[in-house]
């Protein structure tokens, strides 16, 4: 039989007809489909025993509880916790994307590390941790032996109120040097305000939930700010349902940012005109009547006129903005219409519960005093101070200070006289410590520099501090540079020696009191997994150091290790009528204002311990709102519009001479009684117009622009006109990018008094003409690969004023020059 | 000759146009006989290969490391049980404290009984096999697991057993009252078990515990009510 070329084309089509009907093609596309999800270099977990771990996240102040899903002992998934009050659930993308933070080995120190290659450069060798903690604690026996203990010094980046930071202070009050320099956040501004006008430096505690109308002047609401899952759950409820009729929600910002595109009304004031605008309201709630007289009469201070001790007669807060701040002349410093001012004044004054928020994005970096006292005036105007939905006045978390520190005489005089700066002096008589001094004092002269050793804890300040690189600066004149950090950072690259830190999902950690959270909240970490490095608890570490210095220094730490200290403090809140479980049936929001004392779930402090240990949270869910005549601490015992503490302050600072220069030297130009109320000073280096534009650096929900590396899983949701390939973009308004001939993605260099960047140009309708914003959080020159080169730094370009009363930088306004290039 | 053949070939195309016009007169190609002839001789290996040969191949056989008898330890009489099927089922198969489930017992869970590899219980030599090879040595049993799903599935025994009140058998069949474990077939391509895909190879069932894919997932969750749990992130998060 002859085979034809058609007869074997015939038996190829029965094969694959009869192929096809047989099961080989379908059940090929199923396995090859999961065969390309086995390929070997797909990161798939070990297999072993599921486990889920309770904590709270501690990369931000925010104390959302976590639950960390292990597999084998390695833990693979972070979720938001349910049966946690703050976050209930929630979660933001730095913490869901935390796991890249604990086993990324090229962004952490895997070991106590000296330095080999130039600073900078980030070349270490292993060292072992006695060898390393020797090191430090020779360094400051040999300071303290030459009588400089001063010439210690710390920068610390952790948050206020925790044991950390205890310790930090602890140890070099108990060497003897009074330079310990907390990195800035927003939660400074808040208790300076608090300290002025309530008289205690407690956290500012915002009740959110209850409030019917928000005005938030700046804060990113949900991108970020407080306790992000908390605000960002409130914001969901508040829209998720059009028949329970949320507030109404007003941003006050210059740039239109998610918050305030998503916002029932975005009000674009200037950046740094903000105290401006809450004072032209304040200006048409008073002369309209919108104001709670009852509050203003009986529990406040400074509203009208006063007459003084030596019977002077002076000028309250009414007179100071009828005067001053008429609509008009706020809507010619803001650039908002003054019909605008007016509506928005007239409907927060007929609100129910208006809440006035102030921030500053994310609230990583410092606010404005002024401008947070304006804004909590206007709460004050509507007796929204310690009321439902308003502000309440809380005093902080009852812990249970530490023993005293018993200082040597070598101590004592470091600590009297070995103050670097003007932090805490007449010139900043509110900032309890000033990085920006310490900049400046280790700068001054040709000699050499009086900081000896620099110890810096959770932080970076030579990527994150907006100083223009001045901080880079003066590490190179010091000697002996300490880095805790657990990560590769800028400022490790300059460090000597390095200490390494536990990171958060290893390390047991306090969050005191979230930011904006109107109930005493402390949330309690525990390690989920087992240290992956060789790396110490920084506590456990800087007590290490205090035994090897020896004598009173090592007898100022009565503890073992960083567990004892903090359980020293938290015996306090076995002492109050606190909560250690929730059981997600009532939001904690709700109960807080019946103000029904509870009876603790815990009989002892071990059984608190115990509790808090499980559960990681302890809270008390009431407050008493009816204490107005008790709870401000001001000189007058009323909340004060004119600030005594602040005149007194000044008063003494002059000793008599002319408060007029005194006050000049802290930044305030206004004159008379204004100077000591809330009041608007411009902040702006240069005026704005004509060929220089102001840049306003913004911070991003999306990405890390603390100290933290940012999880590479989170640089996937950039979008392509903030960062493309590693070039940053600038957003510019479209009407301002004509004036300067520029064009969408247009390559620029933008040019500060500090240094210059290269970027390209996104136009913006949402960006304020005149202005220009480049996000926070890139351009770094360390960590890996995923993190390095990529963008531009804006903090780099910030030059300018120091705000009023703080000394701290005024990071939101800095006159720049556009050039094509 | 020539001729011969010729006239058969004329007579058998003769005879075959009858059947080509038929076979042409429906929508099947216009083969003529001998066209037809190696048309099957393409079409019957190809069906032959594919049902037969290529299940034998697709799948290695493995045998579990040694015999263990369901029903031998799951009998009141030596202490496990319980009221329930799901409670026999449970006290070696059993939910942690924090809810997740043991899967097959570890080493330690075994030698509650098995204490001392010096002193088997029974008399078989498979006992003895566990006894000297894993509890004397310390090391955990590579038992092969049948029911082994992806790592991108999440599955959650509690929220079926408890929440759901579904019984063992729904998804494991009978395999409580096994004697002997069945070979462990592994899809050599895919890595799984065969289980998974289900023993017959063109995925047809009759019982429940036949197979195990998405789409089985997917239809019990909608018979019982559930088609809300058919949403990607319920399982694969």
């Amino acid at each position: 039989m002859e085979i034809t070329r058609r007869n074997f084309i015939q038996l190829l089509a029965g094969g694959a007809a009869g192929i096809h009907i047989t099961p080989v093609p379908w059940k090929m596309m199923d396995d090859i489909a999961i065969w390309t999800q086995n390929w070997p270099w797909v990161p798939v977990p070990e297999r072993g025993r599921f486990d889920h771990e309770r904590s709270v996240c501690s990369l931000c102040p925010g104390g959302c509880g976590i639950e960390v899903r292990k597999v084998a002992d390695r833990a693979v998934k972070i979720e938001g916790r349910e049966d946690f009050p703050v976050n209930n659930g929630g979660i933001c993308p730095l913490g869901a994307g935390g796991l890249q933070l604990l086993y990324d080995e090229t962004i952490r120190f895997t070991s106590p590390m000296k330095r080999v290659g130039p600073r900078g450069e980030g070349r270490f060798l292993p060292v072992s941790w006695s060898e390393a903690v020797g090191t430090l604690a020779e360094r400051i026996q040999a300071l303290r032996k030459d009588n400089r203990p001063e010439a210690l010094a710390a920068v610390d980046g952790s948050r206020p109120g925790t044991a950390s930071e205890g310790l930090v202070k602890r140890l070099l009050q108990a060497v003897g040097s009074p330079n310990c320099y907390s990195m800035p956040s927003i939660q400074n501004t808040y208790q300076t305000a608090n300290l002025l006008m309530q008289g205690n430096a407690g956290p500012m505690a915002y009740d959110i939930e209850n409030a019917d109308f928000v005005l938030s002047f700046g804060c990113a609401l949900i991108e970020g700010w407080g306790a992000p899952a908390r605000v960002i759950g409130a914001w969901g409820r508040w829209r998720e349902d059009s028949k329970a009729k949320g507030p109404k929600v007003v941003q006050v910002e210059s740039r239109a940012s998610n918050t305030a595109s998503k916002s029932d009304a975005w009000i674009a004031a200037r950046p740094g005109t903000e105290a401006a605008l809450a004072l032209g309201m304040a200006h048409v709630m008073i002369s309209e009547n919108l104001v709670d007289r009852s509050f203003l009469f009986n529990y406040t201070h400074g509203y009208e006129d006063w007459i003084d001790e030596e019977e002077r007669p002076r000028k309250g807060f009414k007179t100071m903005v009828l005067e001053s701040y008429s609509p008009d002349k706020v809507a010619g410093i803001t650039g908002v219409a003054a019909d605008r001012i007016i509506a928005l004044a007239r409907e927060f004054g007929k609100a129910g519960a208006p809440l006035a928020l102030y921030g500053k994005g994310k609230g990583n970096l410092n606010g404005s005093l002024l401008e947070c006292m304006a804004v909590q005036a206007l709460n004050a105007l509507k007796g929204g101070v310690n009321t439902p939905g308003g502000a309440v006045v809380q005093q902080g978390l009852p812990l249970a200070p530490w023993p005293d520190v018993e200082t040597d005489p070598v101590a004592r005089q470091g600590l009297y006289g070995g103050r670097l700066g003007t932090a805490g002096d007449s010139r900043l008589p509110f900032a309890e410590s000033s990085i920006e001094n310490m900049v400046e004092a280790v700068m001054q002269g040709g000699g050499a520099s009086p900081v000896d050793t620099l110890l810096v804890f959770g932080a970076n300040p030579v990527f994150t501090l907006p100083d223009g690189g001045a901080f880079r600066k003066a590490l190179t004149r010091i000697p002996l540079i300490v880095s805790f950090s657990p990560y590769r950072d800028e400022t490790a690259a300059m460090a000597d020696l390095i200490l390494p830190d536990h990171t958060a999902l290893e390390k047991r950690e306090e969050i005191v009191w979230p930011t904006g959270l109107q109930y005493p909240f402390l949330g309690l970490s525990k390690p989920v997994v087992r240290p992956v490095y060789d790396t110490r608890h920084m506590g456990d570490t800087v007590i290490a150091v205090a035994k090897k210095v020896g004598g009173p220094v090592a007898d100022a730490f009565p503890w073992r290790r960083f567990e004892d200290a903090l359980k020293a403090r938290l015996k306090g809140l076995a002492e109050a009528r606190g909560l250690t479980s929730w059981d997600g049936s009532k939001p904690v929001w709700k109960t807080f204002a019946e103000g029904r004392p509870v009876s603790p779930d815990y009989d002892s402090f071990d059984d608190l311990w115990k509790k808090l240990d499980s559960g990681g949270f302890w809270y008390e869910p009431t407050h008493d709102f009816h204490d107005l005549s008790t709870c401000f601490g001001t000189p007058s015992g009323k909340f004060e519009f004119a600030c005594g503490r602040l005149e007194q302050a000044v008063k003494e600072a002059a000793r008599g001479g002319d408060a007029k220069t005194l006050l000049h030297r802290m930044g305030i130009e206004a004159r008379g009684d204004d100077a000591y109320m809330p009041h608007y000073e411009t902040v702006l280096s240069a005026d704005a117009g004509g060929d220089t534009l102001v840049l306003v650096p913004y911070e991003m929900f999306n990405h890390s622009t603390d100290w933290l590396p940012n999880p590479p899983f989170l640089t996937k949701t950039i979008f392509d006109n903030q960062l493309r390939r590693d070039e940053s973009f600038a957003e510019v308004n479209p009407e301002t990018a004509a004036g300067h001939h520029l064009k969408e993605g247009d390559r620029i260099l933008i040019q500060s008094d500090a240094g210059e960047v290269k970027v390209r140009v996104h136009l913006f309708e949402g960006a304020m003409p005149g202005h220009i914003y480049l996000p926070l959080g890139f351009g770094h020159t360390a960590y890996g690969v995923y993190q390095k080169d990529k963008g531009v730094n804006a903090a780099k370009l910030v030059a300018g004023k120091k705000d009023p009363l703080t000394g701290r930088t005024v990071w939101w306004a800095t006159s720049v020059r556009v050039k094509k290039t | 000759m020539e001729n011969q053949s010729n006239a058969s070939e004329k007579n058998s195309k003769g005879g075959s146009r009858e059947w080509s016009e038929l076979l042409n007169s429906t929508f099947l190609p216009p083969f003529s006989l001998k066209g037809w002839l190696f048309f099957l001789a393409g079409l019957v290996p190809a069906l032959i290969a594919g049902w037969v040969i290529f299940p034998m191949v697709l799948y290695s056989s493995q045998e579990q490391p040694f015999n263990f008898s369901h029903v031998i330890h799951a009998d009141p009489d030596i202490g496990i049980g319980g009221d329930t099927e799901l409670e026999t089922c449970l006290y070696c198969h059993y939910f942690r404290d924090d809810g997740t489930f043991a899967g097959i017992p570890d080493l330690y869970a075994c030698t509650m009984c098995h204490d001392d590899p010096e002193y088997p219980m029974g008399d078989s030599e498979d006992e003895m096999i566990f006894l000297e090879q894993y509890v004397a040595e310390d090391k955990e049993v590579p038992w092969l697991v049948y029911s082994r799903q992806p790592d991108c599935v999440y599955f959650s025994h509690i929220a079926h057993v408890k929440m759901g009140e579904m019984d063992c058998t729904t998804c494991h069949g009978d395999f409580g009252q096994s004697e002997k474990p069945p070979a462990y077939k592994q899809n050599r391509l895919s890595g799984y078990s065969i289980d998974i895909w289900g023993r017959n190879i063109a995925g047809f069932k009759t019982d429940t515990w036949d197979r195990m894919k998405m789409s089985d997932c997917a239809e019990c969750h909608t018979e019982m009510g559930h088609e809300e749990n058919n949403a990607c992130f319920v399982c694969h998060k």
